[in-house]
């Protein structure tokens, strides 16, 4: 009788508790392999259209707004990108493809459609801005877990609160960042960049999840330059996952022709 | 389509200049309009993203286009052009596409008031239909504009026609190219092809005298029109029509290509000896490209050989065959700025033979066998990408000649650009390529309003 009462008592309290999807995570490099997974590579692929506000220190406003399309080629590892701008005017018909590979650079296509040129880029600085936002091309892509060293310094009722120092200080323009990770999504939800002195300089805040196809799934993310008050907003919408993108399409006939029946929205 | 003669096209470049820019202001007020699907108003509601030309079915036509103002002042005093501009001008663009289906129609033209050439002037850059014909076939029929190759602003088996009256007087980089009435067939498979047949042929928009002078053999001096060089034009259809042909993948991020070109020349290099006219003569071209990353670069090897009429040499009134090699190389060289390096050489066959058979009073003029040529670009991008400083610089150590191209584009928002630079040659000896348009040489001002 008594086991019965503790039985039920275990099954209501279970119930009842807030659900845990994921047991507690102790180790700082299985912590941000997730986040990486989670933020970086749901799905096998995917389709989004996204939208970017970029606002100045002197309040004067930028809009981007393009239709972005994913493969992964091995989830935590090399990627396809294509990215097709739709506005503003003079930025229409842009296309960038990205072969992105981790342990060497990235291989990088942009087409410009008024002189139908291919241009090919060289590597570079990821950690520039991306189509003139305050966003990093680092950010849109994902920076290499390898490239830091990280550290688990707090594990909260919702977060873990992860550390990470460059391995090569000279390469980037930060001291640290720390990231506060949703311990149930995984979801990276903030980002601090800090200086040596310790003074945050730049915030990436995820202001809105959704669960799409099964993938939460950050929808509004905003990246502040707190030394100028500039910041841009990134809306992600009519996200679809697991769309079956063929491996073709990643090519430079896509640059020139961009695959309309992979690009519409459902 | 000259509407009149006279002053009052002078000052509308620089007119629109001062215009534009309040124009852009005004309007950036009105964006607040909710009808605006782009509009401030529209941010927050998820029902405001639009109709997005790639991920909606679109219904009926998009338009889109442009105002632009601009204004290119000569720094010399040109003693063959009666002139101070060698541009002033007031251009809308105006697009039209429309999606069906797998297909898309595009119609985009230019119209602009010319202060230089006095009249209002008109240009249809595409008009065409582009789509899909099965799985592994993609076509474009009708007025497009065609690029291919991988030189920087240098082009080896890249036929279709340039237009370097834009390109020198101080208009903007898409004006390099000019327009080609065309069919191409693009197939995609282990190897991709692309076959492009232009019923009649589509020579550069070369310099005639009109706006830029240049160096007349002929003459042994730098020249202008009157008269405009006129050439013998290749213009009947089907009988004058070219070819051109590339065949390229992409292997492990290396981009192999394969070219092929039978047509005429682009320029009128050649000279009817009974009529004493300028003529396009035949030109067939064979070529190769590889491009690929190098360390933390981007490097490219190009070749073409041009094989015209005058194989022997011998006839001084065709060019000879010639070599055209190229190599580049692209890095960032510290962050937000890129340096890219280019070698170039135009090898003339049979050299001792032009040589011989040049009448000995034009022989100086000649072209060397060997034409080196060295570019060098450095772009430098600030205040996040909205301004960017450029500078391309060709020299030639073999015609002891140069070409600076400084550039800086600012981004005022997303209607407005203003760019500022310069078209500057100078160089030893009045007959090389770029000395000859020294007294070219200006200073632009360009605005340049989005809608």
């Amino acid at each position: 009788m008594k086991t019965i009462r503790q039985m039920l008592l275990a099954v209501l309290l279970t119930a009842l508790l807030p659900p845990m999807a994921f047991a507690q995570l102790t180790d700082a490099s299985e912590i941000v392999g997730k986040a990486n997974i989670a933020a970086y590579y749901a799905g096998d692929d995917g389709r989004s259209a996204a939208r970017m506000l970029i606002m100045d220190a002197n309040g004067n406003r930028q809009q981007r707004q393009f239709t972005l399309l994913r493969q992964d080629v091995e989830d935590g590892g090399d990627q396809r990108y294509l990215v097709v701008f739709s506005r503003p005017a003079d930025i229409r018909g842009t296309v960038f493809r990205v072969e992105k590979q981790v342990g060497r650079d990235d291989d990088r296509w942009l087409y410009l459609p008024a002189l139908d040129l291919v241009k090919r880029i060289a590597a570079g600085d990821k950690r520039t801005s991306f189509v003139g936002s305050h966003f990093f091309y680092e950010d849109i892509s994902g920076r290499a877990l390898e490239e830091d060293n990280h550290t688990l310094i707090e594990t909260t009722d919702e977060h873990y609160l992860i550390e990470s120092t460059p391995k090569d200080p000279d390469t980037v323009e930060f001291a640290s960042f720390r990231t506060w990770i949703d311990r149930e999504t995984m979801l990276p939800m903030r980002s601090e960049y800090a200086r040596a002195s310790g003074e945050v300089y730049r915030r990436m805040e995820v202001t809105e999840v959704e669960t799409i196809d099964g993938y939460p799934t950050g929808t509004e993310v905003r990246m502040a330059d707190l030394d100028s008050g500039g910041y841009t907003i990134t809306q992600f919408r009519f996200s679809e996952y697991d769309i079956g993108l063929p491996d073709r399409i990643f090519s430079e006939r896509s640059l020139r022709n961009p695959p309309r029946e992979w690009l519409q929205r459902n | 389509m000259r509407i009149s003669h006279g002053q009052w096209a002078r000052h509308l470049g620089l007119a629109a200049l001062l215009a534009l820019p309040a124009m852009a202001y005004a309007q950036s007020d009105d964006a607040a309009a909710p009808a605006d699907p782009w509009g401030e108003e529209a941010w927050d509601e998820e029902a405001d993203w639009g109709e997005d030309p790639w991920a909606t079915e679109s219904s009926g036509w998009q338009l889109y286009g442009f105002l632009e103002g601009a204004t290119a002042a000569r720094i010399h005093n040109d003693p063959a052009v009666n002139e101070d501009y060698t541009l002033n001008e007031l251009r809308g663009q105006l697009e039209a596409e429309r999606v069906l289906g797998e297909q898309t129609l595009r119609v985009k033209g230019d119209l602009w008031a010319d202060g230089v050439e006095d009249g209002l002037r008109g240009d249809l850059r595409e008009a065409n239909l582009s789509g899909r014909l099965s799985e592994r076939i993609d076509y474009e029929i009708g007025r497009q504009i065609l690029t291919w190759g991988t030189g920087d602003l240098v082009f080896l088996n890249d036929l279709f026609p340039k237009d370097y009256v834009s390109f020198f007087s101080g208009r903007d980089d898409e004006y390099l190219k000019a327009p080609v009435d065309a069919l191409k067939l693009s197939f995609f498979g282990d190897v991709n092809l692309d076959l492009v047949w232009l019923p009649r042929a589509n020579p550069n928009r070369f310099i005639t005298g009109e706006r830029l002078s240049y160096f007349s053999a002929e003459a042994g001096r730098r020249v202008a029109a009157p008269p405009e060089i006129d050439p013998d034009d290749r213009d009947d259809w089907l009988d004058d029509s070219e070819w051109a042909m590339r065949l390229y993948q992409t292997i492990r991020g290396t981009e192999y290509a394969a070219y092929a070109f039978h047509g005429f020349d682009k320029q009128p290099s050649g000279l009817d000896p009974v009529s004493n006219r300028p003529l396009f003569p035949r030109l067939s071209s064979l070529g190769a490209s590889i491009r690929r990353p190098i360390g933390a670069g981007v490097g490219n090897l190009e070749a073409a050989y041009y094989h015209g009429q005058d194989s022997a040499g011998t006839d001084p009134n065709r060019p000879n065959d010639q070599w055209r090699l190229l190599a580049g190389f692209e890095h960032e060289a510290a962050t937000d700025l890129t340096l890219g390096w280019q070698y170039y050489l135009e090898w003339t066959q049979d050299h001792d033979a032009l040589i011989a058979n040049t009448p000995s009073a034009q022989r100086p003029f000649a072209v060397d066998e060997y034409r080196h040529l060295l570019t060098n670009r450095i772009t430098y991008q600030m205040l996040r990408q909205d301004l960017t400083l450029t500078l391309m610089t060709f020299y030639s150590p073999s015609d002891q000649d140069y070409y600076l191209r400084p550039r800086a584009q600012y981004r005022f928002n997303d209607r407005l650009i203003g760019t500022l630079g310069g078209n500057l040659f100078g160089g030893e000896d009045d007959w090389t390529f770029h000395t000859q348009l020294e007294d070219n040489s200006n200073l632009y001002a360009r605005i340049r309003y989005n809608f």
